[in-house]
């Protein structure tokens, strides 16, 4: 038994170096100079570490531009997709809607998730054009909102229906109109669900690359996910460099899941999982 | 008419008014949201379908040329078998791997810190944004640089180092391998959320009658887990449609076309070719593949009613 219990632990620990070694190579990479990056063999740890390339990407290179974008432009679709998801889920939890019609349009957002978003970019790029759009923030925040309400919406309605709706009645009953009792009432309860459900779709948003590629040309608008991959992408690798935009485009949602991380299965598969931990 | 009834009838009216403001607020209140997905998800599909109806250079109604151009064209037929190919092993071995892991902690690691450290480490990979897992990658499997081909040199595997993106099989290894390391997580957390579900008392009673550990698995957890691992498929099956971020920074659907996946392809005829009209046509057909995957497993959810 103590033998088995040594050999499971052992064969874990092999798989976690295995699986986080990637992680750790990227990380060890970003902090090597150029002289110790091109040392035979490659060594394990950084002699000594630098923060050089982060410097280099971020100040040299203007990337901290980029990060402005990417955070502005997330923020923003962050803000307005939970106000437009309260404004899908708490009347489909709160008023009175026909059951086919809130289940006709829960299932058709639900499928909205499993629509390929490259279907939609060749009628977006003529779309984002013909509104004079083209390479702006404003087009990655339209249309990042809209791809983040089929998440957002199933989240926010499963908070909705957990919460008991006795409260809010009780307050309407004592005289408060259905604007106070939600503002009062119903959104303090709400809070720390609505921020998780903000935090995960900001992590999507800072994660996205394929229509900030499509729909933007200069650093203007262009997120840092393009200025990652126009890294990898060029003639001449420079590694370090690149592994710190790697590190840093890693880092952020990681962290953000990571705090949020009781919401994170529940999340990706719409409610299906629930995670007591 | 007296007074007394004219105001009756006004107050009548007011109610009836009333009630109908009450019952159009819900509608009224979902109508904008509603709006932004019908002109930003359902009119782009409206588009598709008349761009793909006409010509784009000289704008003249073609019928279903465009859709037919498909069948006389290797690289979108390459393509879908790149596809097929990516989806097959990306989903079969993260399933099989997720699902095995899942097992082996559930049986094996009774500590609760343990297992909420790989709860943790778990979701490491996952939210990775693509394009730094395509950094990852180039940092593994560049030839020169790559640090694979170093760590295999050093286990004494091969003498001569791999050119792993350079060869049709392997960057379709790499490609894969970004997926499975990023998702195999997904089926994990999924299936280990379902084996907690799996009543205890029901487990015991199997292991006393003498129910070994495959049987255990076979005829008690896994009719716990058939519906989520159906919603995995569902998620994972659709998802291999939209791969696109890591692939075209690791390997911009080459060596030739051998990993360029439908996406990928889909990209180039509208943005390197502008053939637009082509592209749209192709983009319903992958439109209606991802909702015949999903129609699909949908009616098989709904036979086990989890959604």
């Amino acid at each position: 038994m103590r033998a088995g219990r040594f050999l499971a632990y052992g064969l874990l620990g092999l798989f976690v170096v295995v699986y986080l070694f990637p992680f750790y190579w990227m990380l060890v990479t970003a902090l090597k100079s150029l002289a110790d990056l091109y040392r035979y063999p490659p060594t394990l740890v950084p002699s000594p570490p630098t923060l050089q390339p982060f410097i280099s990407v971020l100040v040299k290179r203007g990337y901290f531009s980029l990060i402005w974008n990417s955070v502005t432009v997330s923020l923003t679709a962050v803000v307005a997709g939970i106000v437009l998801s309260l404004l899908i889920a708490y009347p489909l939890t709160r008023m009175q809607v026909s059951p086919r019609f809130r289940r006709g349009l829960l299932a058709w957002i639900l499928s909205l998730r499993f629509l390929p978003p490259i279907v939609a970019v060749v009628p977006f790029f003529a779309i984002i054009r013909g509104l004079g759009l083209y390479d702006t923030r404003t087009a990655l925040i339209l249309l990042y909102t809209v791809f983040s309400l089929p998440f957002s919406v199933w989240m926010v309605k499963g908070f909705l229906s957990e919460i008991p709706a006795e409260l809010e009645e009780a307050a309407m009953v004592d005289g408060a109109t259905r604007l106070v009792a939600f503002f009062r009432v119903l959104l303090p309860q709400l809070a720390p669900a609505v921020l998780a459900a903000g935090v995960i779709t900001f992590a999507l948003m800072w994660s996205e690359f394929m229509f900030a590629f499509i729909l933007t040309a200069t650093p203007r608008a262009q997120t840092f996910s393009i200025g990652v991959a126009s890294l990898v992408t060029q003639f001449e690798i420079i590694w370090n460099d690149m592994a710190a935009v790697g590190v840093i485009s890693a880092v952020i949602p990681i962290a953000l899941l990571l705090a949020a991380r009781r919401y994170v299965a529940q999340a990706l598969t719409f409610g299906a999982v629930r995670e007591k931990s | 008419m007296s007074e007394a009834l004219l105001a009756e009838q006004r107050a009548a009216r007011r109610v009836t008014t009333a009630t109908r403001m009450r019952r159009a607020t819900p509608y009224l209140l979902m109508l904008p949201p509603i709006l932004l997905l019908l002109g930003l998800v359902v009119y782009p599909m409206v588009y598709n379908v008349n761009l793909s109806l006409h010509s784009y250079r000289t704008g003249a109604f073609v019928g279903l040329h465009n859709f037919l151009r498909v069948f006389d064209d290797p690289l979108f037929v390459g393509s879908l078998r790149a596809t097929g190919l990516y989806m097959l092993l990306a989903v079969g071995i993260e399933v099989l791997l997720g699902l095995a892991l899942a097992l082996f902690i559930h049986r094996s690691v009774t500590s609760a810190a343990v297992r909420t450290i790989v709860y943790i480490l778990m979701i490491l990979p996952m939210v990775t944004p693509p394009v730094a897992a395509g950094v990852i990658a180039r940092l593994m499997y560049t030839p020169n640089y790559g640090v694979l081909n170093h760590l295999l040199r050093l286990g004494g595997v091969i003498t001569r180092d791999i050119e792993w993106l350079s060869t049709g099989p392997t960057a379709m290894f790499s490609v894969l391998s970004v997926d499975i390391w990023q998702w195999t997580p997904f089926v994990f957390l999924v299936t280990f959320a379902g084996l907690q579900a799996v009543p205890q008392d029901v487990l015991e009673a199997a292991k006393s009658d003498g129910a070994g550990s495959w049987n255990l698995f076979r005829y008690i957890e896994f009719p716990y887990l058939r519906s989520l691992l159906l919603l995995v498929l569902v998620f994972r099956g659709t998802d291999t449609l939209r791969v696109f971020d890591h692939v075209l920074v690791l390997t911009g659907g080459g060596p030739g076309s051998s990993t360029e996946f439908l996406s990928i392809y889909l990209y180039r005829v509208a943005f390197k070719f502008f053939d637009l009209s082509y592209a749209a046509a192709i983009s319903l057909y992958v439109l209606l593949a991802a909702s015949v995957v999903f129609m699909l497993l949908q009616r098989l959810l709904a036979t086990e009613a989890v959604m």
